[in-house]
């Protein structure tokens, strides 16, 4: 569980514009090949990739909090990469990023930082951004007694009152997709958003939706351990994506771009969620 | 009596050339040319840094900082609309913390075996909400009454629990200090004050609350500016003030410009308030000095 952040609806447009021309770009510019012999000279330290995660890092991202055991989506596809780019596993080296810390302008010790990062253009500013390994939906989470859990008509939508974190974005498709007549609250943490849910302050609370699946299936819990919340449904992408963190102008950027484009295209990423995280396509699909 | 020396102006018993020329007619020149140094050092700092550039976009855009003060979305990222809720909210809560405060620092003092347990849940409860952050009040009172789920009590906005929170810690930390001020006031007074027939209630009344009262003005003022800070922390709650705002502001265009706005908006409430705390406590002191009371 990690949340993701983001910005405003107009940088969901530039967000698919800059990924659509970057990814055809990058292809072209740089083959995985190439990057095969360049790599080495690329690195932050010679030989090993440097990457970095969160701690703790969550499931289904990861398994048991340790990022090398190749388990978990984040994990399995750091070590696709590594592959495809022709890095043995025992040459990729692990290093501790929080989320916060990640996105901030300046020297970065890693080579890339995969925490669940969405693309933004306000980020993108301050460091650089692979092409998407995950297309992020946003869901909604609410009390199984709550009136949202049956009535949840676009204009229905409109009338409850949303909680969400700060800089999340979760607030941010409520703001600009949702649209509620009242103010949403805004947390610092995602735990204060839960704690309100959990208390009847608000009604719901927009997450995305992997991180929904662990609240509504393992982290919403009354006094008896009983799962007190649903995920209602889930929304389509406006855009939102993961990417994988670089240092700002980082010479590996289009490498990486290149390993996951050659990832997605011969089926590897699509596998890999299907292995990792098939439990989401199970979410019911809901119209903003 | 000789007449009174207005204060600062003590004549030193260390008098040498060197403390004659900093405190003498050049101590102007030389304090207009120190602050002269400091503030060219800062801006120097701040413009020739190797990231002097980014820093000032990062905290000092003017275009942002204009965005963040009015506010682009839905009115949710306002620092301007956001900081009437700090202000609603410390107003609110500086006159009931006046009030509670007085009547716990009453108890506290008071001598009549008949509150002897009132005074020891008085004693409890300052120690209790001095001692825990009040971050940590913000919390479970926020959160807590709403989670009992026992009525009206449980259906409040977080702007009131916010409230209840400040209201508790700071009414913990004015009581010590209006208990201060009573006791500081000579007990010959209340010995006078009971020998001119007044009752227990009117002594305290009409002799020893005005004497306390005015000694712990300045004291009670820096609580009250600790505590219009304090209203930021209400944003744990889900409350959009000025600085969550700020925030959401920072989160969405990746500059912290809104934050200096916020802290612009704060230090224009405090500082009046600052300065009228150093005139009364200035006042005092020279009134002390001068044996007039």
């Amino acid at each position: 569980m990690r949340t993701v952040r983001l910005s405003l609806a107009g940088s969901i447009l530039a967000s698919v514009v800059v990924l659509a021309t970057g990814t055809g770009a990058s292809a072209s510019a740089t083959t995985v090949a190439a990057c095969r012999s360049s790599l080495p000279s690329l690195e932050k330290h010679a030989g090993t990739l440097s990457v970095a995660t969160d701690n703790p890092a969550y499931t289904p991202w990861f398994v048991n909090n340790t990022p090398s055991n190749q388990k978990g989506y984040e994990s399995a596809v750091v070590y696709a990469l590594a592959k495809e780019l022709g890095v043995t596993a025992a040459n990729v080296k692990w290093s501790t990023e929080p989320f916060d810390a990640s996105f901030t302008p300046g020297y970065k010790s890693f080579d890339f930082d995969i925490n669940e990062i969405s693309y933004t253009a306000a980020r993108a500013q301050a460091v650089n951004f692979s092409v998407s390994y995950f297309d992020v939906n946003q869901s909604i989470i609410a009390l199984k007694n709550n009136p949202i859990v049956t009535k949840h008509s676009a204009a229905d939508l409109k009338g409850y009152l949303y909680g969400d974190q700060l800089g999340s974005t979760g607030l941010s498709f409520i703001q600009h997709q949702l649209q509620p007549t009242k103010a949403p609250r805004v947390y610092p943490t995602l735990n204060e958003a839960l704690t309100a849910l959990q208390s009847g302050q608000i009604d719901a609370l927009v997450v995305d939706t992997p991180t929904g699946q662990y609240m509504a299936s393992a982290q919403l819990t009354d006094a008896k351990g009983k799962l007190i919340a649903t995920q209602v449904g889930q929304f389509p992408s406006v855009g939102e994506h993961y990417g994988l963190l670089l240092q700002k102008g980082s010479a590996i950027t289009s490498c990486v771009n290149a390993g996951l484009d050659a990832l997605r295209a011969n089926g590897t990423l699509a596998a890999l969620q299907k292995k990792w995280l098939g439990i989401y396509n199970a979410v019911p699909m809901l119209k903003p | 009596m000789t007449t009174p020396v207005p204060a600062g102006d003590v004549p030193s018993l260390f008098s040498s050339r060197r403390r004659r020329f900093l405190t003498g007619r050049h101590s102007r020149l030389v304090s207009s040319l120190s602050t002269v140094v400091v503030l060219g050092a800062v801006a120097l700092l701040v413009f020739y840094a190797p990231g002097g550039v980014a820093f000032r976009h990062f905290f000092f855009d003017p275009h942002q900082m204009w965005v963040a003060l009015i506010g682009t979305h839905q009115g949710l990222a306002s620092v301007g609309k956001g900081i009437v809720t700090n202000i609603w909210m410390f107003s609110l809560c500086e006159v009931l913390v006046l009030l509670f405060g007085l009547l716990l620092a009453w108890v506290r003092i008071s001598r009549a075996p008949v509150l002897a347990p009132l005074r020891v849940l008085a004693t409890i409860y300052t120690d209790v909400f001095r001692g825990i952050p009040i971050l940590l009040v913000f919390i479970i009172v926020g959160f807590g009454l709403a989670e009992l789920n026992i009525g009206w009590i449980s259906h409040q906005t977080p702007a009131f629990y916010g409230c209840v929170a400040i209201t508790l810690t700071y009414t913990a930390y004015v009581a010590e200090v209006y208990r201060a001020g009573l006791h500081s006031v000579p007990h010959g007074q209340i010995l006078a004050a009971r020998s001119l027939g007044l009752s227990q209630s009117a002594t305290m009344r009409q002799v020893i609350l005005p004497q306390a009262v005015r000694t712990v003005i300045p004291p009670l003022l820096n609580d009250f500016i600790s505590m219009q800070k304090d209203t930021a922390l209400v944003s744990i709650l889900g409350i959009v003030e000025a600085v969550q705002s700020a925030q959401i502001d920072a989160a969405q265009n990746f500059n912290d410009s809104g934050l200096v706005v916020a802290a612009l908006l704060f230090l224009l409430m405090t500082v009046p308030l600052t300065r009228l705390t150093d005139r009364l406590i200035a006042k005092d002191r020279t009134r002390r000095l001068a044996g007039v009371s």
